[in-house]
């Protein structure tokens, strides 16, 4: 049977480096002209398809890979990642409004403060595992969110409004409807995190993760400092959802607790399971399929949820481990060093 | 005594009402393979999970070259040079053999998380003596062929020597070796035997717990005896297995000898 997964992977093993650059700039061509296909049968029948690309497709795809170094390469189920996303959006927000720095200067200060909330839950909630960790994750997203909608020195339920575009570059204007230079900005952030985690995942640190996902305590007792390690995945997941809510609030200009509730966790979690746990191609593509489908059925009206639903249960009646699962294939460690 | 290299002092561990090791003492010399038997439930396995920090100790020290590593986090204990192998396999299934190995020198880099990010040359240096050494490891305990095959898909004989080479990755002084011929045909029992004798000759110390008797007996320097919880022998292979004590815990009290 033709397995899309394996044949990928096989095709990038045995390509040299021309190849590879060959494959990696037409893969990036196509992903950056999908602006350019609404005329086509992707189009979106009700919403503006170039701004369901940018949101949800692009933001769900970035979320959905930070939520990936938590669950898929570690192991850690984490129910509050929206919490991340919420105080990158927050962030951008207040300074937005408030101060006289623009997104560029925002970005990494919110990452900063989303890491620091991941250091801050992750320090007390990795002593737990499994179950309970779920548990208290869930309990921090919500009080992230709780604290948003009763704190009135930041917007209360009203949230914040008139959050800036991101200043012009290279004459490259940010208004409200240039969806496409949106999508092309988060397009490289998505590029960026693709790049770290594959970086990560050959490496000591990858290999600690997948150690820990397969049994904590065989790693702990082999050495591996796994508390540590999990505090990384922890705080290197906060701080691509920091910098998701950062593009997010300078793209919506308009930000409310409304925006960061459980159900935002739970999508981006069914995104990561229906891709393919661990795999970044998977969640890559299961973040955009699921942030796509509301859209494109939307001629439904009501039974457009329903049929979402269906799709969700089929599909992993069909593929439990995903539509591209991790890849289980021998021969991961390049050989080439051994010579 | 200066060649000893652990040392268990009057060791008691407390499970709730149960003591699953009362009082006991003995000490580890280096290179030396020390068998540790007992029947079943005599708490051996508690014995490896107290040394390598499983549980914190009721009473009692442990020196490892005469420093307490009592209350250390394990994983510093395995850094120190403390490694194990577990009685039921533990491996990371989804992981190459040689990946398992690679993954077991972790608490011995220097370079960290961020620097095997942006790929400094003190990360790339690393990964290649580690991806070679455990490459080394592999082919010294003779499953070296079987080094990109996922972990799961091993035979059951080379998962157990892969737990052997994971262990020795982490680059120990003392190995535990956990009931390493559970399920072992005797041929591959006289194998084992072989590669544990390498092992001990290649500077390491090995503790072995074993059910097999030939193979302890065979093997083994010096052979420790427990049986609930309490040592009721320290010696040589050949007396231990004519001691008293150690016969009637093995086989029984006769009904007439009280």
């Amino acid at each position: 049977m033709f397995n899309l997964r394996d044949w990928g992977a096989d095709l990038w093993d045995r390509s040299n480096k021309f190849t590879r650059i060959l494959i990696s700039v037409s893969a990036i061509g196509v992903a950056a002209s999908l602006p350019f296909l609404g005329g086509t049968f992707l189009n979106t029948p009700v919403a503006e398809y170039e701004s369901v690309l940018v949101f949800p497709i692009a933001i769900f795809v970035i979320m959905a890979l930070g939520l990936n170094i938590v669950i898929g390469k570690s192991g850690l189920l984490d129910l509050g990642y929206v919490a991340f996303f919420a105080i990158g959006a927050y962030t951008m927000g207040l300074l937005g409004t408030k101060t006289n720095l623009n997104s560029w200067e925002i970005l990494p200060i919110g990452i900063a403060m989303a890491m620091f909330a991941g250091l801050i839950l992750g320090v007390p909630a990795l002593r737990l595992r499994g179950d309970y960790l779920a548990i208290i994750t869930l309990g921090f997203g919500e009080i992230v969110r709780i604290t948003a909608l009763n704190l009135n020195a930041i917007g209360g339920a009203n949230g914040i409004v008139g959050i800036p575009t991101p200043p012009t570059i290279f004459g490259l204007e940010y208004t409200f409807d240039n969806h496409r230079l949106y999508y092309w900005t988060f397009l490289i952030i998505i590029l960026l995190t693709i790049w770290m985690i594959r970086r990560l995942s050959v490496r000591r640190g990858g290999r600690a993760w997948e150690s820990i996902r397969q049994d904590e305590d065989a790693a702990e007792l082999m050495g591996v400092p796994t508390f540590r390690y999990k505090i990384w995945a922890f705080v290197l997941g906060a701080s691509v959802g920091g910098a998701a809510g950062v593009l997010y609030a300078s793209k919506t200009l308009f930000i409310s607790p409304d925006n960061f509730t459980l159900q935002v966790s739970i999508l981006i979690l069914a995104c990561v399971i229906f891709g393919g746990m661990g795999n970044i191609w998977g969640v890559i593509l299961g973040a955009v399929i699921l942030g796509y489908l509301p859209d494109r059925i939307r001629f439904l009206s009501d039974a457009r949820l329903l049929v979402f639903g269906i799709v969700l249960v089929l599909m992993m009646n069909l593929r439990p481990d995903g539509v591209l699962p991790r890849k289980k294939r021998e021969k991961v460690l390049p050989k080439k060093d051994l010579k | 005594m200066n060649n000893v290299i652990l040392s268990l002092e009057n060791v008691t561990m407390q499970f709730g009402g149960v003591v699953a090791l009362n009082d006991v003492s003995f000490e580890i010399r280096k290179q030396e393979i020390l068998g540790l038997i007992g029947p079943n439930g005599a708490g051996k396995t508690t014995v490896f999970n107290v040394i390598t920090g499983v549980y914190q100790l009721t009473k009692g020290d442990i020196l490892f070259q005469g420093e307490s590593i009592q209350g250390d986090k394990r994983y510093r204990i395995t850094n120190k040079g403390i490694a194990r192998t577990f009685q039921n396999i533990r491996l990371w299934g989804d992981m190459t053999a040689l990946e398992n190995v690679v993954t077991a020198t972790d608490t011995h880099k220097k370079s960290g998380l961020l620097s095997g990010l942006f790929g400094l040359p003190v990360s790339r240096k690393e990964e290649k003596r580690d991806k070679v050494r455990a490459q080394e490891i592999l082919d010294f305990i003779g499953i070296g062929e079987y080094a990109d095959r996922l972990a799961k898909n091993l035979p059951y004989g080379v998962q157990r020597r892969l737990e052997i080479a994971r262990a020795l990755g982490t680059n120990p002084k003392l190995l535990l070796l956990d009931e390493p011929a559970a399920g072992f045909n005797p041929a591959e029992k006289v194998e084992l035997a072989e590669t544990i004798r390498k092992i001990r000759d290649a500077g390491y110390t090995v503790l072995l717990i074993e059910h097999d008797m030939s193979l302890v007996m065979g093997v083994s320097d010096r052979v420790v005896v427990i049986d609930f919880g309490q040592k009721i022998a320290d010696d040589l292979p050949a007396k231990v297995q004519n001691d008293k004590r150690v016969v009637e815990a093995y086989l029984g009290v006769p009904d007439d000898a009280s």
